[in-house]
C-alpha cells in the first residue's frame, strides 16, 4: 500500500503551485484557479486522512463533499464578480482594483 | 314605658339634625323653605324623642341606680374594647330637657331673624350682613326694607350640626363621645362665628374662638388620655359610680403638686372646660364671639355650647371630689372654686362698662358660667346643676330679645337710612318699651331671672342656692365674691334694661324700631315661661312659708345621680337676706342711676369710676396682652424662629454646607486630577497614541490581496519556525 | 381566575408595569387613551387588593398570600411577597390614592405618556416594599420608588423643581446607603435575606462577621436602619427636603408623596427596627419620642409660619407623621403592654388617615393653585363666595387633617396620645404643643384663602375664579367619604390593624 506521507507530500506540492500562483499572478481568474488549486489538496488531505486514520467514519469523505460544494459555490459567485468587475473596469488585473485603498 | 324603646330612642334623638345637616348641604341648599322646614322639623323631632324620654326618666323610680344604658364596641384596643354608648341619668335627662327646648326655640327663632320671607338684597353677598332690598310699595314709594339672609340654607344646615352635637354630648355614656360632641360644636361655633366671614372682625373672632378653646381642648384630651390609661375605661358609671376606681384614682398619687391622680385628672378635664366655659383666663373669645348671627349667640354661647363645659364638670364631680373628705377643698377644687368666683366677679365688672348690647350679655354669661363653677368648687353638686339649667333658659331668653331688639333697631335702621348708626349700641336705643312690647316683657322676665328677683324668678332660687351652700360651709372668700357678683349683675342688667326700653327713644331709629315677627317672638314667650317656672322644681323644703308646698324634686331627681345622694343645706337666714340685698339693692342702683340717661351724655359711671372706667371699658387689656405675650412671641416663633433660622438657616445650611463642600471636592477632582492627568494623560493621550500608530501603521494596508496573502504567509512561516526550533 | 387568586400579590404589583408597557405603544398624541388606560389599569390592582382585604384572615398570624420564587440563589435572595394587617392597609392606601391621584393629573399637558408611565412604575415600586418579604427585594423597590419621583418633580415640578428633585433625590439616596449596607451585613451574617427566617433565627444567632460579634453587627445596622426611614418619615431634623419637594412636586406627585410615600419609612420602623431591634429600640425610645415631639412641635409651628399655601401643607406632614413616630417611640418603650398596642394602633391608623388627609389637602391646594397661578396666601383671601362647594371641601378636609372629632384624624391622634401618655406622659404632654398649634396652621390657610374681605382680583373678567369642576369633585368624593367613615367606624379597619399588632409584638 502507498504510504500515507506520499498522499500529503502531492497535496503539499498541489497546495504550494496553488499559494503560488495566488501569490503571483495579476489575473484575479487565475488568482481564483490558484484558490481552486489549494482547496483540492486539503481535499486530498482530508480523504487521506480518512483512509488511513480512521476509514469506518465518515466524516473526512463528508467534508470533502462539503468543499466540493463550498468549492462550486465560491467559483461561481467569483467569476460572476469578476464579470461584473470587468465590465465595469474593463480590466481583470488585481492590482488596478484599489478603490478601498487608504 | 317600654325600657327598650326608650334605649333605642336614646339612640335617635341626636341623628335628625345631622340628617337635616346632610340633607341641607347636599341636596336642599338652593331651596330656602325646604332648608328651614327640613332643619326645623329634625329639632321638632329631637324635641319630641327628647321630651318622651325625659318624661320616661322622671317616671323611674331608681334612675340613678338604674339608668338608661345602651353601648356597643367601637374601637379595638387589644383584647379589649373601647365601648360607647348612650345613657340617660337624672342629670342627662334633665340637661336633655333644657336643650332640647332651646334649641327647638332658636331653631324656630332663626326663621324670622334671617328675614325669611322678605326680598332679596340689592348688593347682598354671601359672607356679608345682609344690607336691606328697596322696594315699591302700592302707592309708588319707594321703601328700604330688611332682605333675608344670602346663607340663609347654610346657616340651618350648620346650626343642624350643632344641634347634633349637643344632642351627642347629653346622651352619651363616656367621657369619649362627649368630647366628640364637644369639639363638633367647637367646629360649628367656629363656622357660625365667622358665619358673615366677609368681615374681619368675624373672621377674626373665630379663629379665635377656636384657638382659645382648643388649649382648654388639649388639656382635656390629655386628662382624657390620663384617665383612660388609669382606670381603662372612659365610661361614666365605670368610673364616677364606681366606689372601687374613685378610691383607687384618690389613692394614687402623681408627682405633680402631690395631688392625686384624680385630683390631677379633674383638673386637666377641667381646663377643657376654663376654654369651652369661657372661665378667666381663657374668656377673651367669648365676647368676640358675637360678631355671629345672634341666634348663634344665644344657642352656642349662652345656652347650650358653654353650658357643655359646666356640665362636664358636673359630670366628673366624683372625679375630682373623690379625696375630698367632705370639709377642707382639695388643691383641685380650690382652683375650681377660686376660678369660678374670681370669674364670676371678674366678668360682672366689665359687663358694667359696656355698651353693646350683646356684649353685655356675654360677659354676663362668663359671670354666670363663673357662678356654677364656683359652685362646683366648693362641693355644691345640685345647686350648679339647677343653676345651670336656670341660667340656660333666661340667657337663650335674653340673647334672644336681645335680637329682637337689634333686629327692631335694624328696621328702623332701614328706614331712615342713616346707616352709621350701630343698631347694637344701647347708647342709641332708649323707649323700646312701647315699640316692642312683647320683646320688652319677656326681658324684663329674662333680665330679672338673671339678677335674681325674689321668690318669682328661677333665677333667684338657683342663685340662693349657691350662696347657701357657701355659706353654710363657711367659704367665705367665695361667699363675699359671689355676693358682690350678684349685685354687679342686678346692677348692669337693669342697667342695660333701662337704656334700652325705658326713658324716651335717643335716636331717630329707635323712635322708628318695630316688633319682630312671631317666629322670633313666640320662643320668647316659651322660654320666659320657663325662666320663672323652673325656679319652681327646686325650691328648698326649709324656705320660710313657700318651702315644702311644692316639693324640692330637683333635689331629689338630680341628687340622685350621684353614688352617695348629697343632703341639701340646712336653711340660714343670711345668705337669703343677702341675696335679697343685692338683687335688689342692684336692681334699685341701676334704676335709679340711668333712669335719666339722655342721648350724648357720657354714661354716668365715667366719672365716680374715673380710670378704672376706662380700664373695664377695655375689658381689663386682655386681648392687648395676650396679643403682645402670646400671639407675637408665637408668630415670631414660627415665621422667623422655626422657619427661618432652624429650618432655613440651620438644618438647610448645613444641608448646603454639604452640598457645597461635595462641589468644591469636585471641582478640585476636576481641576487638578480629571483634567490634567485622567483626561490629559489617559484619556487624550490613548487617543493621541492610537491616532498616531494608526497614521504610522495605515501603510501596511497596501489594498492588494497579494500582499496581505504574502504577509499571512511569511507570519505562518515565521510562526512556524518559531515553533520548530523553540518547541 | 385560578391563576390569579393563588398570585394575587403578584398580580397587583406587577399590573401597573404591564400597564406602562401598554401605553408605551400608545401613540404620544392620542392623549385621551393614554389617560383613560392609565386610570382604568390602575383601578385594577385597587379592585384586586379590595378582593385581598376581604380574603384577608385577621386572625391568622404570621403572613399571607405568600409567593416565593427563586430569584438570586447564589446570595441566597429569594422573590418572597406576602402581606399581615400593617402591609395589607398601607397597600389598600396606595392603591387606593394612585387612582385619585392619576385622575387628578388629567389636566396634565406636557409629555403625557412619560408622566402616566412614571405614574405607573412609582406604584409598582411603592407596593414592592409593603409586601416584600426578602430584605433584598425591599431594597430593590425602595430604590425604585425614587426613581419616578425624582423624575416627576423634576419634569412637571414648578419653578424651583431642580432644587427640589435634586435635595429629594440625594438626601433619600443618602439615607439608603446605610441600609444597604446593613442589609447585606444581615444577608451575609444569616445566609439569607428572608424576613420570616430572619424573625425566626434572629435571637439565636451566633457568630462573626468581618471579626466584628453579632452585638455590633446588630447595633450598626440598627442606626443604619434609622437613619434611612428616619430621613423618609421624615423625623426633625432630617425633614427639610419634604416642604421643598411637596411643594415643587405635581399636584399628583404631592399626594402620593405626602400620603404614600412618607409611610414607607414608618412602615420600615414598623417592620424592620422594632421587630428585629426591641433591646435598643427600647433603650433610644426615649431619643425617638424627643425627635417625635420636634418634629410634631416644630412642624406645627413651621406650618403656621408659611405664606405659601402648599408649603403650609407640607408642614403639617411633618407635624402629622410626627404622631405616627411619638406612637411607635412608646411602643418601643413598653413593647407587648396594652398601651403599646394601643399607641402602635393610633400610629398605623395616623398612616392611614394622613394618607386621606394629606392627599385630599394636596389635590385640593392644587386645585386652587391651577385657577390663580399662584400659591401665597395673601393673594388670596374671601374666596368662599366665589367657590363655595370648593371651600365646604376645602373646611372638611382641613378638619379631618386637623383633627376634628367625627372625623378620621382624631380617633388617631387620640389612640397614639392614650398610648404613649401611659408610657411616655412627659413627651405626651409637650406634643400637646403641637397639636395645639395644628389648629393654628389649619385656621390660618382657611381664613387667608376662604375668609375675609374678598380679594376682587379673582371676582371678574380673566383671572375669574371658576368652581371646583365634577372630575375633581370626583378625586376628591372617596377621600371624603373614607374620612368621615374613619371618623365614624374606624373599627373595620382598626380591627385588622390591631390584630396584626398584637400578633406582631
Amino acid at each position: 500500500m502507498v504510504p500515507l506521507s506520499w498522499y500529503l507530500i502531492l497535496a503539499a506540492a498541489l497546495f504550494s503551485i496553488g499559494l503560488f500562483g495566488v501569490l503571483s499572478r495579476k489575473n484575479a481568474i487565475a488568482i481564483l484557479l490558484g484558490i481552486e488549486l489549494m482547496m483540492n489538496a486539503v481535499n486530498i488531505n482530508l480523504v487521506a486522512f480518512w483512509r488511513y486514520a480512521n476509514p469506518t467514519l465518515m466524516a473526512g469523505q463528508v467534508f470533502t463533499i462539503i468543499v466540493f460544494a463550498v468549492a462550486a459555490a465560491e467559483v461561481a459567485v467569483g467569476l460572476a464578480l469578476v464579470i461584473s468587475i470587468y465590465r465595469r473596469h474593463n480590466t481583470v488585473v488585481a492590482e488596478d482594483l484599489n478603490l478601498m485603498k487608504w | 314605658m317600654n325600657h327598650e324603646f326608650v334605649t333605642t330612642l336614646i339612640w335617635l334623638v341626636p341623628l335628625p339634625p345631622l340628617l337635616a345637616f346632610f340633607l341641607i348641604v347636599l341636596f336642599t341648599n338652593r331651596s330656602k323653605a325646604l332648608s328651614h322646614t327640613i332643619a326645623v322639623g329634625a329639632a321638632l323631632l329631637s324635641w319630641l324623642g327628647s321630651m318622651i324620654i325625659f318624661i320616661a326618666a322622671v317616671g323611674e323610680e331608681y334612675l340613678g341606680e338604674h339608668p338608661f344604658l345602651s353601648s356597643i364596641n367601637w374601637l379595638p384596643t387589644g383584647d379589649t374594647f373601647l365601648q360607647i354608648g348612650v345613657q340617660i341619668d337624672p342629670l342627662s335627662a334633665a340637661v336633655l330637657f333644657f336643650v332640647a327646648w332651646t334649641i327647638l326655640a332658636i331653631f324656630v327663632y332663626s326663621v324670622g331673624y334671617h328675614n325669611f320671607g322678605q326680598p332679596k338684597g340689592d348688593h347682598d353677598q354671601p359672607g356679608l350682613p345682609p344690607h336691606g332690598a328697596t322696594v315699591t310699595d302700592a302707592h309708588g314709594h319707594k321703601h328700604t326694607v330688611l332682605s333675608v339672609e344670602p346663607m340663609y340654607s347654610r346657616f340651618f344646615a350648620f346650626i343642624g350640626l350643632f344641634a347634633f352635637g349637643m344632642y351627642t354630648l347629653v346622651v352619651s355614656d363616656n367621657l369619649l363621645t362627649l368630647f366628640v360632641g364637644w369639639e363638633i360644636m367647637g367646629l360649628c361655633s367656629y363656622l357660625l362665628i365667622g358665619f358673615w366671614y366677609g368681615k374681619p372682625s368675624a373672621r377674626n373672632a373665630a379663629v379665635k374662638a377656636f384657638m382659645t378653646t382648643r388649649v382648654g381642648d388639649v388639656f382635656m384630651l390629655l386628662g382624657l388620655a390620663f384617665l383612660y390609661s388609669a382606670t381603662g375605661t372612659l365610661n361614666y358609671r365605670e368610673i364616677f359610680y364606681n366606689q372601687v376606681t374613685l378610691d383607687a384614682l384618690a389613692k394614687a398619687t402623681t408627682p405633680f403638686l402631690g395631688m392625686s391622680a384624680a385630683g390631677l385628672i379633674g383638673l386637666l378635664l377641667f381646663i377643657g372646660t376654663v376654654g369651652k366655659s369661657a372661665q378667666w383666663p381663657l374668656h377673651a373669645w367669648l365676647p368676640d364671639a358675637m360678631e355671629g348671627p345672634t341666634p348663634v349667640s344665644a344657642m352656642i354661647h349662652a345656652a347650650t355650647m358653654v353650658s357643655a363645659g359646666v356640665y362636664m364638670v358636673i359630670r366628673i364631680f366624683p372625679l375630682f371630689t373623690a379625696d375630698w373628705g367632705g370639709y377642707e377643698l382639695t388643691t383641685t377644687m380650690a382652683i375650681i372654686g377660686f376660678i369660678g368666683a374670681f370669674t364670676a366677679f371678674f366678668a360682672a365688672t366689665i359687663a358694667v362698662a359696656q355698651n353693646d348690647i350683646k356684649r353685655v350679655l356675654a360677659y354676663s354669661t362668663i359671670s354666670q358660667l363663673g357662678y356654677m363653677i364656683a359652685a362646683l368648687g366648693i362641693g355644691a353638686y345640685v345647686a350648679a346643676a339647677f343653676h345651670l339649667i336656670t341660667h340656660a333658659f333666661f340667657k337663650a331668653l335674653l340673647f334672644l330679645g336681645s335680637g329682637s331688639v337689634i333686629h327692631g333697631m335694624e328696621h328702623g335702621v332701614m328706614h331712615t337710612g342713616n346707616r352709621k348708626v350701630d343698631p347694637q349700641d344701647m347708647m342709641n336705643m332708649g323707649g323700646l318699651r312701647k315699640k316692642m312690647p312683647i320683646t320688652f316683657w319677656t326681658f324684663l322676665i329674662g333680665g330679672f331671672a338673671l339678677s335674681g328677683f325674689p321668690l318669682v324668678t328661677a333665677g333667684f332660687w338657683s342663685k340662693d342656692e349657691i350662696l347657701a351652700d357657701a355659706f353654710v360651709h363657711s367659704h367665705w372668700a367665695i361667699f363675699i365674691t359671689l355676693a358682690l357678683a350678684a349685685l354687679m349683675t342686678a346692677f348692669y342688667t337693669m342697667r342695660q334694661i333701662t337704656l334700652t326700653f325705658f326713658g324716651a327713644p335717643r335716636t331717630e331709629e329707635a323712635e322708628h324700631a318695630h316688633e319682630t315677627p312671631w317666629t322670633m317672638t313666640l320662643p320668647l314667650v316659651v322660654l320666659s315661661v320657663f325662666a320663672v317656672g323652673y325656679g319652681w322644681v327646686g325650691i328648698p323644703e326649709h324656705f320660710p312659708l313657700i318651702g315644702g308646698l311644692i316639693p324640692n324634686w330637683f333635689h331629689e331627681f338630680v341628687g340622685g345621680t350621684l353614688l352617695k345622694h348629697p343632703k341639701p343645706v340646712d336653711f340660714n337666714i343670711v345668705p337669703l337676706l343677702t341675696s335679697l340685698v343685692v338683687a335688689l339693692g342692684g336692681l334699685g342702683l341701676g334704676w335709679l342711676v340711668y333712669k335719666d340717661f339722655k342721648a350724648g351724655q357720657p354714661d354716668p359711671l365715667e366719672k365716680p369710676l374715673g380710670f378704672m372706667y376706662q380700664v373695664l371699658k377695655n375689658k381689663y387689656y386682655f386681648d392687648e396682652f395676650y396679643g403682645h405675650f402670646i400671639i407675637k412671641p408665637v408668630v415670631w416663633l414660627s415665621e422667623v424662629f422655626t422657619s427661618k433660622w432652624i429650618d432655613k438657616t440651620a438644618i438647610d445650611g448645613i444641608l448646603h454646607a454639604f452640598g457645597f463642600a461635595t462641589d468644591g471636592l469636585g471641582h478640585t477632582f476636576r481641576i487638578y486630577l480629571d483634567a490634567p492627568v485622567i483626561n490629559g494623560v489617559i484619556g487624550d493621550g490613548s487617543y493621541r497614541l492610537t491616532q498616531w500608530a494608526g497614521k504610522q501603521l495605515r501603510f501596511i494596508q497596501t489594498g492588494r490581496i497579494q500582499a496581505y496573502l504574502a504577509t499571512a504567509l511569511a507570519v505562518a512561516l515565521v510562526l512556524a519556525a518559531a515553533y520548530f526550533f523553540l518547541a | 381566575m385560578d391563576f390569579i387568586s393563588t398570585h394575587l400579590l403578584t398580580t397587583i404589583l406587577f399590573f401597573p408595569v404591564v400597564a406602562a408597557l401598554v401605553i408605551f405603544f400608545i401613540p404620544g398624541d392620542q392623549v385621551k387613551t393614554i389617560r383613560w388606560t392609565a386610570l382604568i389599569a390602575s383601578l385594577v390592582p385597587f379592585g384586586l387588593s379590595v378582593w385581598l382585604w376581604f380574603s384577608f384572615d385577621p386572625n391568622k398570624p404570621g403572613f399571607q398570600f405568600e409567593e416565593i420564587y427563586p430569584w438570586y440563589e447564589a446570595i441566597h435572595s429569594s422573590f418572597h411577597l406576602g402581606v399581615d394587617g400593617l402591609s395589607l392597609t398601607m397597600v389598600l392606601l396606595t392603591t387606593l390614592l394612585t387612582p385619585l391621584a392619576l385622575l387628578a393629573s388629567f389636566n396634565i399637558k406636557e409629555k403625557v405618556k412619560a408622566f402616566f408611565m412614571l405614574f405607573l412604575f412609582l406604584e409598582t415600586g411603592m407596593l414592592g416594599v409593603f409586601m416584600a418579604l426578602d430584605l433584598l427585594i425591599f431594597f430593590v423597590f425602595w430604590e425604585i420608588g425614587l426613581v419616578p419621583m425624582y423624575f416627576l418633580i423634576n419634569q412637571w415640578g414648578s419653578s424651583n423643581r431642580n432644587y427640589a428633585s435634586l435635595k429629594f433625590m440625594i438626601y433619600t439616596m443618602g439615607g439608603s446607603l446605610g441600609l444597604l449596607l446593613a442589609i447585606q451585613m444581615l444577608g451575609v451574617l444569616f445566609q439569607t435575606y428572608d424576613l420570616v427566617t430572619l424573625y425566626e433565627r434572629w435571637t439565636t444567632l451566633e457568630g462573626t462577621l468581618m471579626g466584628m460579634p453579632v452585638g455590633t453587627v446588630k447595633a450598626v445596622s440598627f442606626w443604619a436602619f434609622v437613619v434611612a426611614f428616619a430621613i423618609k418619615v421624615p423625623v426633625w431634623p432630617f425633614h427639610t427636603w419634604l416642604p421643598d419637594a411637596h411643594t415643587e412636586a405635581p399636584t399628583a406627585g404631592s399626594m402620593i408623596l405626602a400620603g404614600v410615600l412618607l409611610k414607607l419609612g414608618a412602615y420600615g420602623f414598623l417592620r424592620l427596627v422594632l421587630p428585629l431591634y426591641p433591646a435598643e429600640s427600647q433603650y433610644f425610645a426615649g431619643w425617638l419620642a424627643f425627635l417625635a415631639v420636634m418634629a410634631i412641635i416644630f412642624g406645627a409651628l413651621g406650618s403656621f409660619g408659611q405664606t405659601d399655601f402648599k408649603r403650609l401643607v407640607a408642614y403639617s406632614s411633618v407635624n402629622h407623621m410626627g404622631f405616627v413616630l411619638l406612637g411607635i417611640a412608646a411602643a418601643a418603650k413598653a413593647s407587648g403592654t396594652l398601651d403599646a398596642t394601643i399607641a402602635l394602633n393610633g400610629a398605623v391608623l395616623q398612616m392611614f388617615n394622613h394618607g386621606l388627609s394629606s392627599a385630599g389637602m394636596f389635590f385640593l391646594v392644587g386645585v386652587i393653585y391651577e385657577r390663580t397661578h399662584t400659591r401665597n396666601l395673601d393673594e388670596f383671601g374671601g374666596l368662599f363666595p366665589l367657590v363655595p362647594v370648593y371651600g365646604g371641601i376645602l373646611i372638611f378636609t382641613s378638619m379631618a387633617s386637623l383633627g376634628l372629632p367625627g372625623l378620621n384624624g382624631f380617633v388617631s391622634e387620640f389612640l397614639v396620645v392614650r398610648g404613649s401618655w401611659a408610657i411616655l406622659p412627659g413627651f405626651t404632654a409637650a406634643a400637646m404643643i403641637g397639636l395645639l398649634m395644628t389648629g393654628a396652621y389649619i385656621l390660618k390657610g382657611v381664613r387667608k384663602v376662604l375668609h375675609g374681605p374678598m380679594n376682587e382680583r379673582w371676582a371678574h373678567g380673566e383671572h375669574k375664579l371658576t368652581e371646583i369642576n365634577a372630575r375633581e369633585i370626583i378625586v376628591m368624593a372617596p377621600l371624603m367619604v373614607l374620612m368621615l367613615v374613619l371618623g365614624i367606624w374606624p373599627a373595620w379597619l382598626l380591627d385588622v390593624i390591631n390584630k396584626a399588632m398584637t400578633l406582631l409584638f
